[in-house]
């Protein structure tokens, strides 16, 4: 069943184009990765599949019904969203971040028993429970994106959109969190949305990508057809070798293409 | 850490006792010595007059209570602002209350205006116009730099408060020397006179319904700390919360600007020292501000009245002097709990 639907959405930053007519259904319980070069749209993308841009044309239909018609509220029960590194402006702590997820859940002006569970969960799946009551401000860049992720996940929806969600991750963390990812697919059938550049990770765990180019082109795989070697190349503007290890899929890029112009 | 309905009501009972206790005080305390239980005993006394009475409930009372009320109004808006602006050095007047307040001040003194309505003075009731007319001009010409643009808004509160106060400072260098006088004592803030019990009554319900109001708009207020796309993203409806709070916390700040002129100091100082000690929680910050900011200007006005009597100090005089040494020392104490932003 079609969950999200893009149709010909083109967008612009004032007179620059970023997307052009760009279509694409993601299928409920998918787990699609959007890739591409610095510039060609993806945050926008996430953006304006969370509601928080307007298409310059085009139509996004979230389970049938056109998303600007949504309340924020109601699109906020749908998705979550974890962006790249935000600050408050004030020293909340972990926890009562976390919390925040819950605001809108009911309208009251207190959290319940019942969302002081969520959260506790939420916090455990992240492991980030051990400085659940240290101000935000007192964590590393990677602990923090993980608090982001414990609050998208606190929100409950059945889609998460991330955007480089193991930017600030290390290893360990960056496995753990894709795992977690991949169970809350197969076991809650959430529908993940996730933009990245480790090209290694997302080729292990999504199940389909969207290309997003520079100039303005896009494809779209599935898990059969994956991404190979070629196409890594013509879209990233890089040249690389790819390879099977331990049965895995590996593309290691060894320079830039010949493609890139000017500099 | 959390908060609970139930930690609230214990803080904000606390801070509502320490209020009724300072006030208390400051009550007994002035140029002319009287005696609360003097008081206790009605108008009369032996047949006489009973001067404790007098004092207390037509002179001292009344000016405690107005203090309280643009104490928790200025304290109440000043969270507001800095939580919608995601400024801490935003303040109440920051948006243009202030000037626009001066202006009107200083319209109803050059065109000699000395009526009253309602026991209010005329320059009382020009502020109030005068602050509301710019707040809203600000809110729309901000809007109309950007829809959700916080800097649009910022900036044009900071534009519109520079222009009117060359235009004040304009008039004031072509007025008379006792017309800029009066004025000037105005703008640094001096609670009036007013002794009407039911327009002191009035001010007071209104200024605790806007603070009411800007308290169930707390967890809102908390997800706008983490910005505007943040907050929408977890279904915050961001315009329409901002309005809510701006207009609120606009009207009451006017409120407090036509009853008392421009305090200064505490809207800015009052919610950063009580975020240093309870946290940055709105749900929390705004009723135990306004309590603590009510407290503190009744303080500062008792100061203002007693420190050069007969004589009279602007109470705005007293709550910066007194409030800038108090707010750097808890700086500098609480710093480990102190993370406003970025590192």
């Amino acid at each position: 069943m079609t969950l999200i639907d893009v149709k010909k959405v083109s967008f612009a930053y004032g007179r620059r184009a970023v997307l052009k007519g760009l279509a694409l259904s993601v299928r409920q319980n998918d787990f699609l990765a959007i890739v591409g070069p610095n510039g060609s749209g993806k945050t926008t993308l996430l953006n304006l599949l969370a509601g928080l841009l307007r298409p310059r044309s085009g139509r996004i239909l979230v389970e049938g019904k056109p998303i600007q018609r949504y309340r924020r509220a109601e699109l906020a029960a749908v998705m979550a969203m974890v962006r790249q590194s935000t600050m408050p402006t004030f020293g909340f702590t972990v926890r009562q971040t976390v919390l925040m997820a819950r605001y809108m859940a009911g309208g009251k002006l207190f959290e319940t028993q019942q969302d002081y569970e969520i959260v506790d969960r939420a916090l455990e799946m992240t492991d980030t429970q051990r400085f659940a009551e240290r101000p935000l401000t007192a964590l590393s860049g990677g602990e923090r994106q993980r608090v982001f992720i414990a609050r998208a996940l606190a929100q409950q929806t059945p889609v998460l959109l991330l955007d480089e969600p193991t930017s600030h991750l290390d290893l360990k963390h960056q496995i753990r969190i894709f795992e977690l990812l991949k169970a809350l697919r197969r076991d809650e059938g959430k529908t993940i949305i996730v933009v990245s550049h480790d090209i290694n990770l997302i080729q292990h765990y999504a199940e389909s990508y969207l290309l997003l180019a520079a100039d303005g082109r896009t494809e779209y795989r599935d898990e059969e057809t994956g991404l190979d070697a070629a196409t890594i190349e013509s879209f990233f503007e890089v040249s690389g070798v790819e390879g099977t290890l331990a049965g895995r899929r590996v593309f290691v890029p060894t320079g830039v293409g010949e493609k890139q112009s000017g500099q | 850490m959390t908060l609970t309905a139930k930690k609230l009501w214990i803080r904000i009972g606390i801070a509502a006792a320490l209020l009724v206790v300072v006030m208390a005080v400051c009550v007994a305390i002035g140029s002319v010595s009287v005696s609360l239980v003097g008081a206790l005993r009605g108008p009369m006394r032996d047949g006489q007059p009973n001067m404790d009475y007098e004092i207390i409930v037509h002179y001292r009372l009344p000016r405690i209570v107005l203090a309280a009320i643009i104490g928790a109004a200025l304290a109440a808006a000043g969270c507001v602002f800095q939580a919608i602006l995601r400024n801490p050095l935003a303040d109440p007047y920051i948006l243009g209350i202030s000037s626009g307040a001066g202006l009107g001040t200083l319209a109803a003194v050059l065109l000699g205006w000395s009526w009253t309505f309602l026991g209010m003075s005329a320059m009382m009731l020009t502020a109030f116009a005068g602050a509301l007319v710019t707040t809203w001009l600000v809110w729309g010409i901000g809007r109309a730099a950007g829809r959700t643009n916080i800097t649009g808004l910022l900036l044009a509160g900071v534009v519109v408060n520079a222009f009117f106060s060359s235009v004040i400072m304009f008039l004031t260098s072509i007025a008379r020397a006792d017309q800029v006088q009066t004025t000037m004592f105005w703008l640094m803030g001096s609670i009036s006179e007013l002794q009407r019990p039911d327009v002191i009554a009035a001010s007071g319900l209104l200024a605790a319904a806007g603070i009411v109001v800007l308290l169930r708009l707390g967890p809102s207020l908390n997800l706008l700390s983490f910005g505007a796309d943040e907050a929408a993203a977890l279904g915050l409806s961001v315009s329409k919360t901002c309005l809510a709070a701006f207009a609120v916390a606009a009207l009451i700040t006017s409120l407090a600007v036509c009853l008392g002129g421009l305090v200064g100091f505490v809207g800015l100082i009052v919610p950063h020292a009580v975020r240093l000690v309870a946290g940055p929680d709105h749900r929390q910050l705004i009723p135990i501000s306004a309590l603590v900011g009510a407290a503190f200007v009744v303080l500062a006005d008792t100061v203002a009245r007693v420190v050069v009597a007969p004589a009279m100090l602007p109470v705005g005089v007293v709550t910066a002097l007194v409030g800038g040494p108090f707010f750097l020392i808890l700086l500098v104490r609480c710093t480990k709990n102190l993370h406003w932003g970025a590192k």
